[in-house]
This record gives structure tokens, sequence and C-alpha cells, in this order.
């Protein structure tokens, strides 16, 4: 990415006072570079290693310029940056054993959030009788949270000898994550992701006479954004008032992502191979247990230690890499003009 | 037998996770034995005595037998309530709730108005209530001081009995607004009520008279028309039993007393609320 050519077609950019000055000790440091460069192969042996010193500590800066200077100032802040952020979690192919497997990646990233001291909650957990657990939903409100994730979403496989195999035979599982941006009520309305009026409210089962009647308690709900066509259902708090306080964050926060999808779409960041994963069916990590390996398949990463990983230390140099890797696209499509 | 599978005979499956995840959390939390809850459920008990509270609103109303366990429709009408108007420091709400049981009612009224715009009296024939509704008074800080010097909203639960000719000496009106959960269970359905009903929730808090049930509304309108005990522009909100609404409209219209009666479906389409301004 820092061919000359790439670096020429900032000129494309807005220029801004930082940017400028950023550019012209790039040129500038060029132009010193091409002036040393005759000197290196000088027949004085002073002038010679004078150049050379000189022209490894321009080289030194050029490679700064180009790796963090500029990226910096060219990436704009992020439009998500101060959201926290819902993680689901859903058992996928592989019944009993796949809901087993979202026991661990909740695990994971139960770890990891205590260990960067990310303070979380769960929504809502859907065990099943044999162990293991159906869904899952839990919220990390910190500011950042969501920009830190949000690369999680996508389907996440496991290749292991399941506990109930006696045969010995490695099963392959799924799971699916997906990464919400968590927004405010004030956020959600000041954005105008919805209209009240195009939201269906519905109380689930019916409950006979109702009132002083029954005391069972039915506080299930279900929100349906009739433009979207998304339905959400709450049922795990013991109130309807809260169930719809919880189902309205949900809601809330799945058009914020399809708002998220659709601006990335619109600035053609689809390019991207990180990006377009947002197709949330494409599976994007493999944890083999054989091979205590596990490898990110957008960013062709394999880290060899399955078990820390799944303790939640090793998810940060995914999330790191992962990081890394979408700062630079966004680079990339700023040097190639868009 | 495994706890859910023995939940699920009594509640069927989804029902029985959701709690058991709540019988579990709570046993925790009180260092109970989870397998004791499970045998208390098992014998009808309902959850919400089990676990101590009912959410109603953002609040946790503490419940304990053999006062009524406050209702998913009370709660959204009480809600709505608080919407339909509210009062403010400068104009603030005097509010009566005959009835009170756990409190519910005119707590989540206090917290849900501004600071200082409302004092409500919450009134009962039972003793467990009146006890009860103090507990939650003092939880959530309602309770009245000797002397408020802050501004905040009050409530105070009084001994006083609606079908009593002297009721209105008990209590020290004018009143803004009434709102009451009167017993509504006419005799032929307090007989099929489910068990947990039945066995654990004081009669005295669910039979309304032996016929068609509406034994309070006469009561409770005859009080409020008496003049002088509501404030111009009184408002009145009553909670009534899902085939109640044409008859307690009829009791309130007969008065000629009231500007405008409507009535307010529970979330589950049932006619719930009979609200009426004077
Ligand atoms: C259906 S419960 C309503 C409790 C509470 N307001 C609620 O909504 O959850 C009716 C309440 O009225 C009280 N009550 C019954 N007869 C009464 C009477 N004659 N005068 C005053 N209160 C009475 C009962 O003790 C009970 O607490």
């Amino acid at each position: 990415m820092s061919t000359p050519e790439d670096i020429a077609s900032l000129r494309i950019l807005k220029e801004t006072e930082p940017l400028r000055e950023a550019w012209e000790r790039y040129t500038k440091c060029n132009e010193t570079l091409d002036d040393t460069r005759a000197l290196l192969d000088d027949p004085d042996e002073t002038m010679r290693s004078m150049a050379s010193e000189e022209y490894n500590s321009v080289q030194e800066e050029v490679e700064e310029l180009v790796t963090d200077t500029l990226p910096a100032l060219l990436i704009p802040p992020s439009p998500t940056g101060n959201l926290g952020a819902l993680i689901e979690l859903k058992a996928g192919v592989g019944g009993a054993e796949s809901c087993l497997f979202v026991v661990d990646l909740l695990r994971m990233y139960q770890r990891f959030l205590e260990n960067s001291d990310y303070k979380y909650t769960m929504v809502s957990t859907n065990e099943i009788e044999q162990g293991g657990i159906r869904d899952a939903l839990m919220e990390v409100s910190a500011p950042g949270a969501y920009d830190l994730l949000r690369w999680e979403s996508g389907v996440h496989r496991v290749q292991r000898v399941p506990h109930t195999e006696a045969s010995g035979r490695v099963h392959t599982s799924t799971v699916a994550v997906i990464v919400l941006p968590l927004v405010t009520e004030q956020e959600a309305q000041s954005q105008q992701l919805y209209r009240m009026e195009d939201v269906r409210i519905e109380v689930m089962r019916a409950r006979g006479a109702g009132g002083q009647h029954v005391n069972k308690t039915e506080s299930a709900v279900r929100l349906t954004h009739v433009p979207s066509g998304i339905t959400v259902s709450m049922q795990d708090e013991r109130s309807q008032h809260q169930n719809r306080r919880r189902a309205f964050q949900v809601l809330q926060a799945r058009l914020m992502d399809q708002k998220v999808v659709r601006d990335m779409a619109d600035k053609r960041a689809a390019k991207n191979n990180l990006v377009s994963g947002v197709d949330r069916s494409d599976k994007i990590r493999t944890y083999n247990y054989a091979q205590e390996r596990v490898t990110d398949h957008r960013i062709g990463l394999s880290l060899m230690n399955l078990s820390s990983v799944l303790e939640g230390d090793g998810l940060g140099n995914f999330l790191t890499a992962l990081q890394k890797n979408y700062r630079e696209s966004l680079m990339e499509q700023m040097l190639q003009g868009n | 037998m495994p706890l859910l599978r023995r939940l699920t005979s009594l509640l069927g499956p989804s029902q029985a996770a959701r709690e058991l995840q709540w019988i579990k959390k709570h046993a925790l939390q009180a260092r109970l034995s989870v397998e004791d809850l499970v045998d208390r459920r098992m014998r009808d008990e309902p959850l919400q005595y089990i676990l101590g509270t009912q959410p109603f609103g953002p609040l946790d109303i503490r419940v304990r037998a053999p006062v009524l366990i406050p209702r998913p429709e009370t709660e959204h009408w009480t809600i709505k309530l608080s919407e339909a108007v509210s009062p403010t420091p400068a104009k603030p709400f005097r509010l009566l709730d005959i009835g009170t049981g756990t409190g519910c009612i005119p707590l989540l009224l206090c917290h849900l108005w501004p600071k200082g715009s409302v004092s409500a009296c919450g009134v009962d024939v039972s003793d467990d209530a009146l006890t009860l509704s103090r507990e939650n008074a003092k939880a959530h800080g309602f309770e009245r001081g000797p002397v408020d010097l802050e501004l905040r909203n009050t409530f105070q639960a009084v001994r006083a009995n609606i079908l009593d000719p002297a009721f209105t000496t008990s209590v020290d009106p004018p009143y803004d607004v009434v709102t009451s959960n009167p017993p509504y269970i006419p005799f032929h359905e307090y007989l099929d009520l489910p068990r947990s009903v039945s066995r654990f929730e004081d009669p005295k808090a669910l039979f309304g008279g032996p016929m068609d049930g509406l034994d309070f509304y006469p009561a409770i309108v005859k009080v409020l028309t008496q003049d002088g005990f509501m404030n111009r522009n009184g408002i009145v909100a009553l909670e009534i039993g899902h085939q109640q609404g044409e008859d307690v409209h009829k009791i309130l219209k007969q008065t000629g007393k009231f500007k405008e009666i409507s009535i307010w479906n529970d979330p589950w389409g049932k006619q719930r609320t009979v609200f009426a301004k004077m």
C-alpha cells in the first residue's frame, strides 16, 4: 500500500493543514532519500557511512509517516466509535453439540470482557435440558464496545469430538454470532431509526379472563417493525414493562445495524472482504480442538493456542489483527480515490 | 426427577424453563435451596410469593401472601394513567387509592410523576396489606416523614373500609385523583379460579360480591361524588373484570357528575379500566 503511485493519489484528498504538513514532510523525505542514495556508493568511506546513516533514519521517518501519521490523519473518526454492543449467539448446525459450543463461546467473551474491564449483563439465555444454550444475548454498554467486537459477527465453526460421541469421531458444528450496535433511546430518535407508529407491540399467549383471575407470569412481548419486517421477542424478564424495554433496545440495535451496513455499502467499503463478511452466513473462524488451532479465515490468521483463545486472552490477538486489517482496508480505499 | 421436568409437567416447557431460571437466580442470591423452591411451586404457590417480589413498571414491589400480587394489566393502565394526566410541583395532586394491597398503584405513580407533585394515600381493610404497602413505600423512599423539607412524593397507608358509610371520616378529602382496583370476581367465577390464586391470595382481595362481582363500584362512586370529596377536574381510574365494562360505565354515567367516561383495553384486548373526568 505504500507504493509511490498510491501515495500520489493522496493529492485527490481534501487538503487539511496537518495533512499538508505531513505530506510536505513526506515529499521532503523522499527528496532527501533521492539525494542521499547517490552518496551511498561514494568512494569515500566516511561519506558512505554518513550517507547510509542518514538514509536509514529518513527511511524510518517515511515508514512512520506512511504507516501511522498519514493513516491517522486520513481515516475519519468511526461514526460508531461511542456505541456499546449487544452480542447475540445462536446455535447453528450440530444440534446439542452446537449448544455446548455456545456455552464455550459465551465464556470466551465473558472472560475477555472481564480481563479488559468491560462490564456486561446477560440479557437472556435459553438453556436446553441436556446442558448447553440454544441462544443467548449479552449487553456490553460501555462506549467503544461495538467497534471493538463488531468483527466477531459471522459463523464460528468448531471441529472436535463431542462429549456424547462414543466412537471418537470428530464433528463439525457452528454457532452464529451477531454483534449489534447498542443505541440509547435518544440516539434512536435523533437518528430517526423508526417511527413509533410503525412498531406493532404484541403480548404473547392468551390470558383467559386476565386481571385478578390470573397470577401466572405472562410477560413475553413481541415487537414487529412493519417496514423492515424485523421482529423481536423478549421473555426473559419477569414483567411486560421490562421485556418491552429490552425488546425495544434490541429492535433499535437491529435497525442501527442495518443503517451501519447501508452506510458502509454506500461508501463502497463492501469491496473489502472483512466488511463484506457482514454477510452473516459466512464462516469466519474455525476452532479445531485436535490441532489446538484457531483460524480466522478473513485475515488468514491462525493461533496455535486454542485454550488461550477460549479463555479470553488469545481473542484479543484476533480483535487487534482484525482492527488493523480494517484500518488498512479503509486506507486502501482512500488511496484508490473513493 | 430433574427440576425442569417437574416444572414442565405443571407449566409447559417454555414457561418452566423461564421460571426455573428465575428461581435459580433467587435461590443463589437468597441462599435458599432450589429444590425447596421448586417443591413450593409444584404445590401451586405463585412464583411471585416464592421470589418475594414482582416488578411493577421499573419498581420491584415486595409481595407476601395473602396480599394480592400486582398484575401486568394493572401495571399497564397505571403507566397509561401516569401519561394521561401529569401533576407538577406547582400544581400537585392529592391521590387516593382504594384497596391499595401492596401499594403498587400509588407507588408507581409516585415514581413516575415529577418529584414533589403528588401526595398519595392508600387505604385498605387488611392489616397485611397496610403493613406491606408501608414496607414498599419505605423501600422506594416514599414514606411520609414527620417534616418533609425536600421536594418529594409521599405515600401514606390508612385503614379504612370503603363499604362503611363513615368511610369519608377516615380519609382526608378533597382529592384530585382516585384510583382503585377493587375486588371484582363474581361468585360463579370464583369457584373456577386457578389454585395458585384461590389458595394463596386473600379472598377479600378478590371476591366482588355474590351476583355480578360489582358490589364495590357503587360504593366507590357514591363516596367520590359526595360534595367536596373531589377537587375540580377530578380524575378517576377503576380497574374492572373482563366483562364489567358496560356495567361500571353505567354506574358512573348515572350520577351525571362525569364530563367524560372512557374504557381502556389491556394489552390482551380485554376491557380493563374505566377512566373518567369530573
Ligand atoms: C384486587 S386487590 C388490589 C390490590 C392492589 N391495589 C393491586 O392493584 O394490586 C383489592 C384490595 O382491596 C382491599 N379491600 C377489600 N375490601 C375492602 C374494603 N371494604 N375497603 C377497603 N379495601 C378493601 C383488599 O384487602 C385488597 O388489598
